[in-house]
């Protein structure tokens, strides 16, 4: 049993947990829930070792301590899976098993790994460096890793994101397994209640910093939105816009098209979107849909093919052509790749629209305060605003008569009422024309916001669905490799 | 054969400092440390050794001298590194150029002294054998000292628990953390450990392959190829060794050239090092560029030898990680 | 976070200096001098007269121009560890446009430095390109063409530029007097050279400052990736950064062959590259302090030329005390932040 007691964590005065206590029975399987930002994975971090607490206390095996290190935490048998594995890509799956484990030679290490894939039915092979796995199985792998370990304590970090939904199913029944025979106690951290549903045998629920539920089965879903979200749980998401009619003249069109990154290649693909319409990318990491939007746009190269803007070919996809085409390009990782950290708002306002003379402070009024809420002072540097903040900033600094936006991930990061004002935003766009191309590693919010799904599957168009054809099952078996014609064949 | 054999020796000798800094910096690298202070350590730690050698008339003391030197300077660079959080390429810089000055201010009174040298480990009875005798017969002990460091550090980094850890801390700090393995620790210890080993260098110039102490001793700029050829050898010890006898061959055949073409000035030959440097890394990189890439990709049989030729560095080389800080 | 009290960053500052010379005091003590009187020899050496403010000032000149130009591909995020051989090639550049005049006056004088400022920044261009398109570091790049061109600098003293009868390191003919930048008075600095170091000052400020090239130029800086998607041109904006560099390090060279030397001789750069890239460290690349910086490295560095002559010591101790500071303010830098993470965290 462990007791968590009074836990706060500080970072300077924002409060990311804020006298949280909380009793965890072996055998049992919670789930933990609540917004991005509710400070759900910092109170797991504390769990782990992986962060001190500013204050408050952990019980653990009968001994009550103030903090855990990563080494004590592993002797209490309790051990963590991050949402991007926490592992090393460039060693071995021998190495990345033993490292942190008692001594042993490397046969030892190998008859381990063989035994307990065999118990869990999983499938490695020791020297394949880990970068080669899919997320999904890199996740297993530390999982196996951590009952190698003795835990007895499992805490996942949003482990759904970015495998298939064939690949959750086997991750919840092992999971099950793992409370029910074993009486292994299982947090699972998520902001997705239907998994809570499924698996939980309580649900924990965080907002701001603070605990401020736990509820048993029979889970009523209204009180436990209402919980999770407050008042921002209110509030209209709008309807994804009727697609016009199919011009003459298609917004993209792509002929034999190549794409080539640094990582790998892929093509030839043909594919056509309409003005006005949004366009979902679903598949693993790594499937080729990051290349995808990254050649349409002109940051990775496109050695053969070509491809059209609303009539005009272009034979070679640069960047700044492409841009001043209307083609606009937005990164999930908005502060890495899209912003200045050290640059106020102004001065990304300025850099943004540079035919802009004068003085900008109207224009920043209309632009950022009034269409998109961003309430921050324009001396503001990006590094200090929120993420929801960042994706305000990002999109107003996008032209009104941008013809294609291709986006990553749109509402990574975001609280609920971000994400749909984002969302909101975005289909505006695209019922005044525009096109949208996204991807989302969230199966669910790319099927809820696409008139089409390309899915992606072994870097290559496995085929594009129809938003009628577009479900889960359907989207999932074609992420996980199986061919259209079998799938469309059984469908019907 | 005779003459082949004696330029093999000839490149061993030259190679060895260059090996023995090599795999240190290679070492501290992994780690994911980068010691710029390379050519100031090499210079302060070769007068070190050459005064204490001198004044104590021990040129293994000398030798110790010398990597407690390079130590040192690397333990300055850790603590200032890793645990003041300050930029490791900014501080490195600094302390090449404040061990250069500080070099020749201290070694001032031992410039151009007579002093003890290493010299020549003696094996009976391979004289005789083809190649092998004339190399090895009677050679250096630095050559020694580089051939066996760079078996003990691929050892170590590929055969061993340690170099697990070692090549993890480098690889992501964060995961490394979360194992349980402490981090900063980790790295101040190769820092010191390849710093020693760079000293070793040092000694090894001004003990046996450029006797003495003087300005300029001989050794100026030799940090910097070191560094350019930790890249060349891919992190990877063997390698990396095989890359500094490489360049160690390019001084010797200099020295051939300059007997070949005597109408050009000496002073072209004692540069030629750097342009190479410049080219081998552009050599390197090269695998990286777009057109290369989509030559390869035509022809799947050249990406073997791309994927050997351009190898990636570790992945958390210079950044700095604190733990405090959580995960 | 708030901003620290001007009487705490004093405080900082005074923490810096001590240990600067606890750290000097030790490092120098194996050599057996007394330390004391070596640093009032020092500085003495270096304030003492009229004729060594002179000396002072005219290594300032050079010394500033560098350190004022490695602030633009700093701002970059770029280490133009190269601009020693910047300041060499424009030297070169400045001799070679200065061989086919016996005498002349401004018009020559004007050529030679235009020329080396050419000179500079195509040194610097190389180092750059190699950086943009070779995915070459502008450490390596930059440090392997300071060593090139001082190969082509003893090349041209010992091959096609030697003086009739002797070639030797103590460089070219000497240039006709007519040739030379007028002096300050009885001072051996130029006012010429000074005039252009506060100019380049004034210019460099203008153009972080208040020119949206210099608004580009820290976007590119701070996020390269995000400049492109911005299209801000972040590889010309690299390029035109080195190159600005290295049109003020061909300047700084001119002003060695044309008011210091008055010929090309393999030590003509003096280390000031090197030296620079101290100080703007130091000065952490604001360019306000920059100025200052350079005036108390000229003391220092004009000061140790008479430790040779009056302790019998190497005159390199004015590189140890630079590199010690310099270390010192790091060191204090991070015990800084250490504290302030500490206070925060409790």
């Amino acid at each position: 049993m462990i007791v968590l007691n009074d836990i706060h964590k500080h970072y300077g005065r924002v409060r990311a947990n804020d006298g949280i206590s909380l009793t965890l029975e072996p055998g049992q399987i919670y789930a933990l829930v609540g917004e991005n930002g509710a400070g759900k994975s910092t109170l797991m971090r504390v769990l782990a070792g992986h962060t001190r607490p500013t204050s408050g206390t952990i019980e653990i095996g009968g001994e009550t301590i103030s903090y855990l290190t990563p080494t004590l935490a592993r002797e209490r048998g309790v051990g963590m899976l991050y949402q991007d594995p926490l592992d090393f890509p460039a060693m071995p799956v021998w190495e990345n098993f033993q490292l942190g484990a008692p001594k042993r030679t490397k046969q030892e290490v190998i008859d381990v790994i063989g035994e307990l894939s065999y118990r869990l039915d999983a499938c490695f092979l020791p020297d394949e460096p880990v970068s080669s796995l899919t997320v999904g199985e890199r996740q297993l792998l530390e999982l196996l890793r951590l009952l190698d370990l003795g835990a007895t304590t499992l805490i996942l970090d949003e482990p759904t994101t970015g495998i298939t939904p064939e690949q959750k199913q086997d991750l919840f029944n092992l999971l099950m397994k793992l409370a029910r025979e074993e009486q292994h106690t299982i947090i699972l951290v998520t902001h997705k209640l239907s998994e809570a549903y499924e698996l939980a045998d309580s649900i924990l629920i965080m907002r701001q910093g603070a605990l401020v539920s736990t509820l048993q089965p029979p889970y009523n879903e209204k009180e436990l939105v209402t919980l999770m979200f407050g008042e921002a749980a209110e509030g209209v998401e709008d309807e994804l816009p009727q697609l016009p009619p199919a011009g003459p003249t298609p917004r993209l069109a792509m002929n034999d098209t190549h794409f080539a990154g640094p990582k790998y290649s892929m093509g030839p693909m043909n594919f056509i979107a309409q003005p006005g319409e949004c366009i979902g990318l679903a598949g693993l990491d790594g499937s080729g849909q990051e290349l995808f939007l990254r050649g349409i746009c002109g940051l990775d190269r496109m050695p053969r093919g070509v491809m059209s803007l609303d009539g005009k070919e272009y034979r070679s996809n640069d960047f700044n052509t492409l841009r001043r085409a209307g083609i606009q390009f937005v990164p999930a990782d908005r502060l890495e790749m899209a912003l200045f950290p050290a640059l106020n708002l102004m001065e990304h306002i300025k850099l943004a629209f540079p035919d802009r003379r004068g003085d900008l402070t109207e224009f920043y009024e209309t632009q950022c305060v009034e269409s998109f809420n961003l309430r921050a002072h324009p001396d503001t540097n990006a590094s200090e605003l929120s993420g929801g903040n960042q994706q305000r900033l990002l999109l107003s600094l996008i032209p009104d008569d941008s013809s294609l936006l291709l986006m990553e991930h749109p509402t990574r990061g975001l609280d609920a009422g971000s994400a749909r004002q984002v969302w909101n935003h975005l289909k505006g766009r695209c019922a005044k024309g525009a096109s949208l191309i996204f991807f989302s590693p969230d199966l669910d919010e790319v099927l809820e916001h696409s008139h089409r799904v390309i899915v992606f599957y072994d870097r290559a168009i496995a085929g594009i669905v129809d938003r009628e054809h577009a479900t889960m099952d359907i989207v999932g078996a074609l992420m996980a490799g199986k061919p259209i014609s079998e799938l469309m064949e059984t469908t019907r | 054969m005779e003459t082949f054999g004696l330029t093999i020796a000839a490149i061993l000798v030259a190679g060895a400092p260059l090996v023995l800094a090599t795999l240190g910096e290679t070492l501290t690298e992994k780690a994911g440390i980068i010691n710029l202070s390379l050519d100031g350590s090499i210079l302060l730690s070769a007068m070190v050794a050459f005064a204490i050698a001198t004044t104590f008339d021990n040129p293994w003391l000398g030798v110790l001298g010398g990597m407690a030197v390079g130590a040192t300077i690397a333990g300055v660079l850790g603590l200032i590194g890793i645990y003041l959080g300050q930029s490791q390429l900014a501080v490195g810089f600094v302390l090449t150029l404040l061990c250069r000055d500080l070099a020749y201010f201290l070694g001032h009174s031992f410039s151009r002294q007579p002093g003890p040298n290493l010299g020549l480990w003696h094996i009976p009875g391979i004289g005789e054998i083809t190649l092998f005798g004339p190399i090895f017969a009677s050679q250096s002990p630095v050559v020694y000292m580089g051939l066996a460091a760079i078996f003990a550090c691929w050892w170590w980094m590929y055969r061993t628990e340690g170099g697990m850890r070692l090549r993890a801390v480098g690889e992501s700090p964060r995961a490394a953390f979360g194992r349980g393995i402490r981090v900063r620790l980790v790295r101040l210890c190769y820092c010191l450990a390849g710093g020693a080993l760079v000293g070793m260098a040092g000694a090894a110039f001004s003990l046996a392959v450029k006797p003495g102490w003087g300005r300029p001793q001989g050794c100026e700029g030799a940090g910097w190829i070191v560094l350019a050829i930790v890249i060349f050898g891919g992190w990877h010890p063997v390698r990396a060794a095989l890359g500094a006898f490489f360049f160690a061959a390019l001084q010797v055949s200099g020295i051939y050239l300059q007997e070949i073409f005597p109408s050009i000035p000496a002073p072209v030959f004692q540069v030629a090092p750097f342009p190479m440097m410049i080219l081998t890394l552009l050599a390197v990189n090269m695998g990286r560029q777009g057109w290369v890439q989509d030559i390869v990709r035509r022809h799947p049989f050249l990406k073997k030898f791309s994927n050997a030729w351009s190898i990636d560095a570790p992945a958390a080389l210079g950044q700095d990680f604190d733990p405090k800080k959580g995960l | 976070m708030k901003r620290d009290s001007l009487l705490e960053q004093i405080g900082w500052l005074g923490a810096a200096i001590a240990l600067a010379l606890l750290l000097t005091i030790i490092v120098t003590l194996p050599s057996g001098a007394p330390p004391f009187e070596t640093i009032y020899v020092l500085f003495k050496g270096g304030v003492g007269s009229m004729s060594k403010i002179g000396r002072v000032l005219a290594s300032w000149v050079p010394l500033t121009l560098c350190a004022v130009g490695l602030l633009i591909p700093f701002t970059a995020r770029l280490w133009n560890i190269g601009v020693e051989g910047q300041v060499i090639m424009g030297a070169i550049f400045c001799a070679g446009a200065m061989r086919p005049f016996d005498e002349g006056g401004m018009l020559q004088i004007a050529i030679a430095i235009i020329a080396a400022m050419i000179g500079g920044a195509l040194w610097a261009l190389l180092a750059g390109l190699l950086r943009v398109f070779g995915r070459v570091h502008e450490i390596f790049s930059g440090l392997g063409l300071n060593f090139v061109a001082l190969g082509i600098t003893l090349w041209l003293i010992f091959g096609p530029w030697r003086r009739p009868g002797v070639a030797s390191m103590s460089g070219t003919q000497p240039l006709d007097m007519s040739l030379w930048l007028p002096r300050l008075g009885k001072l051996s600095v130029s006012w010429v050279g000074l005039a252009l170091t506060f100019a380049a000052i004034i210019v460099i400020y203008i153009l972080m400052h208040r020119t949206e090239w210099g608004l580009k130029l820290r976007a590119v800086g701070e996020n390269p990736k995000a400049a492109t998607l911005f299209s801000l041109g972040p590889r010309r904006r690299l390029l035109q950064s080195f190159m600005i560099c290295g049109a003020l390090a061909g300047l700084a060279g001119a002003v060695q062959v044309l008011g210091v030397y008055h010929r090309l001789l393999p030590a003509i750069s003096s280390n000031y590259g090197y030296t620079a890239l101290m100080v703007g460290m130091m000065a952490s690349f604001r360019l306000g302090l920059v100025p200052f910086i350079c005036l108390f490295f000229a003391i220092l560095n004009v000061g140790s030329i008479q430790l040779p002559l009056q302790m019998g010591l190497d005159s390199s101790l004015s590189g140890v005390i630079q590199g010690i500071m310099v270390l010192s303010v790091f060191i204090v830098q991070g015990l800084r932040l250490w504290l302030n993470n500490k206070r925060e965290a409790g």
